[in-house]
């Protein structure tokens, strides 16, 4: 390395806070061309806020942002634009009934009229220059989460952006995912763009990034270059202020009864699909995201009905099972999409606790919403929710916090069935064992279906994991099986044998 | 050198709180500024037409009353499309519903005009309030059983709806000495919701009261009240946590129709005293109006209503003045409405004129 260009963004002593509390603190940073700048931290740092400020959303109490050495108070969302600054957000904002091209090209000023074919021409080769497969005419809501991000990051390249932000973009990746991703990230830092990626994976955030920033309550705490990190134990212990364990204690559990059986379930896309899943154990489903994970854990959750075969839930069948609905003691379902299925962004904290307990609070026709807000304060404060005023709108409250309402409200159902998909998608360490420890407590009286990406998650949470691909169960082996494990890549790529 | 002042838009980061009321109040400052400008197109003198509406709706005692005497159907209305919009459930059909309570009501007064009226009363206000009720029911039921839009279907019941009360105006109901006019007979003194004391307001006014707190009250503190919040609020999560959407769907339309029957009710027994196609004013139109205008809020959907109502005062005093066209009062509403709705965007926004040196 030698002497580090000249940097495209300066921010120079950038301050912003939200009522009483700063969300960033005299913030110094540089991104510089051909670098990939990690911005480290836990839920609630600060690293969205100081992303909305580049971005133009938000406009910083304090400090400045220089760019190409021009100084700005504020941007906004033009300037920011205008100066090659591009966010691939961990929400997607695509339009779900328009096509992949059409996705991209919206919003884009272009001097001729094009024609479909030649916008998905321009699309698809762009596509395959960075190896971010994905068909330019399917329509948005038929892909997986780990297409439309490569259509965010398609947006971004066709408008020629000069600074990429990555906002957790590994969250709903699978690890082949990952590694395209990471090698996209090279090619684009190699032909001199800058690249920002938030993280709080520490062992990514060192196999990727050339420098790392360190963000803890707001303020940079830490920054130095990938190479000057000894250890990812050093490194979250910057991050989080005290030593965290990356491994948890699972206690042996003796499986019970089935809870949920699954016989040669098959649709247009799942292929005879059949497992069964007690209760005591953590079944793991892994696999690359649009693999049928999504169909499956449709109908298991009620939301979807099965095609040809059978699915017994608790002992009853699907249609039984899901006309009674029992609110406590059976099924909880963590879904992915935390923000727009299993919350109402535009509702209290005490409302969205209701969502699926509301009969345990009812007395006839009566909801007690009093003693409900009581119950609701009580998890909030337990599981760590900020801000943890239930009045509070479930639309304020970050990613990871939301995901902790929901843990906390499905969990005081006390079930007997859980479907969890990508429970730890977007948590910071701290948060991340403590659902992980949940579950595994969690596991004593009820059979947990885990459908994560998460190799690792995988591995250290389950007793049988099951890999799914093209629809069908590929393998389905016990988590302490050593040469099934070390081939969990080959499995999920659709390499069998 | 010149100084450039440009606008940046933001997202709110608090909610605006009161600073909504003042949205309110501007976009309808604005929509009488535009109505203002078309009584100048039309050689008018603007101010002074102006000055009459607001005269004509709200400068006397008998301006007063009237206005309370039109906003008692508007309020009701406006809560049952109101409780529908909730659920993004989409009825533009009180007018309909409206027309079926009247000729709901119409019926018992008719045809037992010697019942007391401590029976024919009741006995009026259930039929209107199952005839509207069952009105909306329909779109209900198709749009959860067929999935047709509710929209296309409230509104095409309002015309078939308002054909049946003509129909029974000029046909079987027609009084047979109205010299030719569709009318039905005046109904017995038994059939006429009465007024309070000396006042030309009649007792409906307690109708709306009691319906807007029960209204107040289902919505707070019931199971099915919250159920229909969060279901509005974001149907993907409904369909998650296992609300019963279909279930609301047709309640809502029930419902609003029901209220809108009792409003149609009420207008044919305390204000014309039978049934006449006269009685569709368009009640159930400006109902929409004034359940955005309040965004859907019991209380302030009286407040609305009683504006609206106060407006279409107003414009009568207007058109008596100045001979200013009917339409006149239709239009400004709209511009109200759509002022309104475009304001909407600075309850999540904030602009701002910053210079850039």
């Amino acid at each position: 390395m030698n002497s580090p260009p000249e940097a495209i963004i300066r921010l120079e002593g950038i301050s912003k806070s939200f009522g009483s509390i700063f969300a960033n603190r005299d913030i110094t940073l540089d991104i510089r061309p051909g670098r990939i700048k990690a911005l480290l931290g836990e839920n609630g740092a600060g690293k969205s806020t100081l992303m909305s400020i580049l971005s133009g959303r938000l406009r910083p109490d304090e400090g400045r942002i220089r760019i190409d050495g021009v100084p700005f108070a504020a941007l906004s969302t033009r300037q920011s634009i205008d100066a090659g600054i591009g966010m691939v957000h961990q929400n997607f904002m695509l339009v779900e009934a328009m096509t992949v091209a059409e996705n991209i090209y919206l919003g884009l000023r272009h001097r001729r009229v094009l024609s479909r074919a030649q916008m998905a021409e321009r699309v698809r080769s762009l596509a395959e220059q960075y190896g971010l497969y994905v068909d330019p005419e399917a329509r948005i809501d038929s892909l997986s989460m780990g297409e439309r991000q490569r259509v965010e990051i398609l947006k971004l390249l066709i408008r020629e952006s000069r600074v990429l932000i990555f906002d957790e973009p590994t969250a709903v990746l699978t690890p082949q995912e990952i590694d395209q991703l990471v090698s996209a990230m090279r090619q684009m830092a190699a032909q001199g763009k800058a690249i920002v990626f938030i993280s709080h994976k520490l062992g990514e955030v060192m196999t990727i990034a050339d420098e790392i920033a360190i963000l803890r309550k707001g303020a940079v705490v830490a920054e130095m270059p990938a190479a000057a990190v000894q250890s990812t134990a050093a490194l979250a212990r910057r991050m989080v202020g005290r030593e965290v364990l990356l491994r948890v204690e699972k206690p042996a559990v003796e499986p019970k009864q089935v809870v949920l059986r699954i016989e040669t379930l098959s649709d247009e896309v799942l292929d005879r699909i059949s497992f069964s899943l007690r209760q005591g154990e953590i079944l793991s489903l892994v696999g690359v995201a649009g693999n049928g994970q999504k169909r499956l854990v449709e109908i298991v959750c009620g939301l979807r009905a099965p095609g040809a075969g059978k699915v017994t839930l608790l002992g009853r069948d699907w249609g039984a099972f899901f006309a009674a609905r029992r609110w406590e003691g059976a099924l909880s379902y963590i879904p992915e999409d935390r923000q727009r299925l299993a919350t109402c962004a535009n509702l209290d904290l005490t409302d969205n606790f209701l969502l699926t307990t509301r009969e345990g609070f009812c007395r006839g026709p009566w909801l007690d919403r009093t003693e409900a807000a009581a119950k609701a304060a009580e998890l909030v404060r337990q599981f760590r929710v900020h801000p943890s005023d239930p009045d509070t709108r479930a639309r304020q409250l970050s990613g990871g916090n939301l995901q902790k309402l929901v843990l906390a409200r499905e969990f005081f159902r006390r079930p007997r069935l859980i479907v969890a998909e990508q429970p730890t998608q977007g948590l910071d360490i701290g948060a991340t064992e403590e659902v992980w420890s949940i579950l595994l407590k969690a596991r004593e009286r009820a059979g947990i279906l885990l459908v994560t990406g998460d190799v690792q998650e995988a591995v250290t949470l389950s007793d049988r994991i099951a890999v799914i691909y093209g629809g069908r169960i590929v393998d389905l082996f016990s988590a302490e099986d050593e040469s099934h494990l070390s081939r969990i890549g080959a499995l999920m790529a659709g390499i069998s044998g | 050198m010149i100084e450039m002042r440009y606008p940046t838009v933001s997202r709110r980061t608090a909610p605006l709180g009161w600073g909504s009321m003042m949205v309110v109040a501007g976009a309808i400052a604005l929509s009488l500024a535009a109505g203002a400008a078309m009584l100048a197109a039309h050689g008018k003198a603007p101010l002074t037409g102006i000055w009459l509406l607001f005269y004509g709706g709200f400068g006397s005692g008998w301006a007063l009353e009237d206005s309370l005497l039109k906003a008692i159907p508007i309020f009701l209305c406006s809560l049952g499309v109101g409780l529908a919009f909730r659920l993004q459930v989409w009825n533009i059909g009180a007018e309909g519903q409206f027309a079926l309570g009247a000729v709901g009501a119409a019926w018992p007064a008719l045809t037992f005009p010697q019942l007391p009226a401590i029976l024919l009363i009741p006995a009026m206000m259930a039929a209107a309030m199952i005839a509207g009720g069952l009105w909306g029911m329909i779109p209900g039921l198709l749009k959860t059983r067929l999935q047709v839009n509710e929209i296309i279907i409230t509104l095409m019941l309002n015309y078939i709806g308002i054909l049946l009360l003509d129909y029974l105006c000029y046909g079987p109901w027609k009084d047979p000495v109205s010299f030719g006019f569709p009318m039905s007979p005046t109904f017995s003194p038994h059939a006429v919701v009465g007024t309070i004391g000396s006042s030309r307001i009649h007792w409906g006014l307690f109708f709306c009261i009691g319906f807007g707190v029960a209204m107040w009250i289902f919505l707070r503190f019931t199971r099915l009240g919250y159920e229909l919040r969060a279901s509005g609020e974001n149907p993907l999560a409904a369909h998650y946590a296992g609300l019963p959407y279909r279930r609301l769907v047709v309640m809502v339309m029930v419902v609003g129709g029901g209220l809108a029957g009792c409003a149609g009710f009420l207008e044919a027994s305390a204000n014309i005293n039978r049934l006449q196609p006269s009685i569709m004013v368009g009640y159930g139109y400006t109902a929409i109006i004034v359940a955005w205008l309040a965004r859907l809020n019991p209380l302030q959907i009286a407040v609305a209503a009683y504006l609206l109502a106060g407006l279409r005062v107003g414009v009568e005093n207007l058109q008596l003045d100045l001979q200013v066209p009917a339409a006149f009062g239709g239009i400004v509403e709209g511009l109200i409405l759509l002022s309104v709705l475009a304001g909407g965007f600075f309850n999540h926004y904030r602009l701002r004129f910053r210079s850039r040196s």
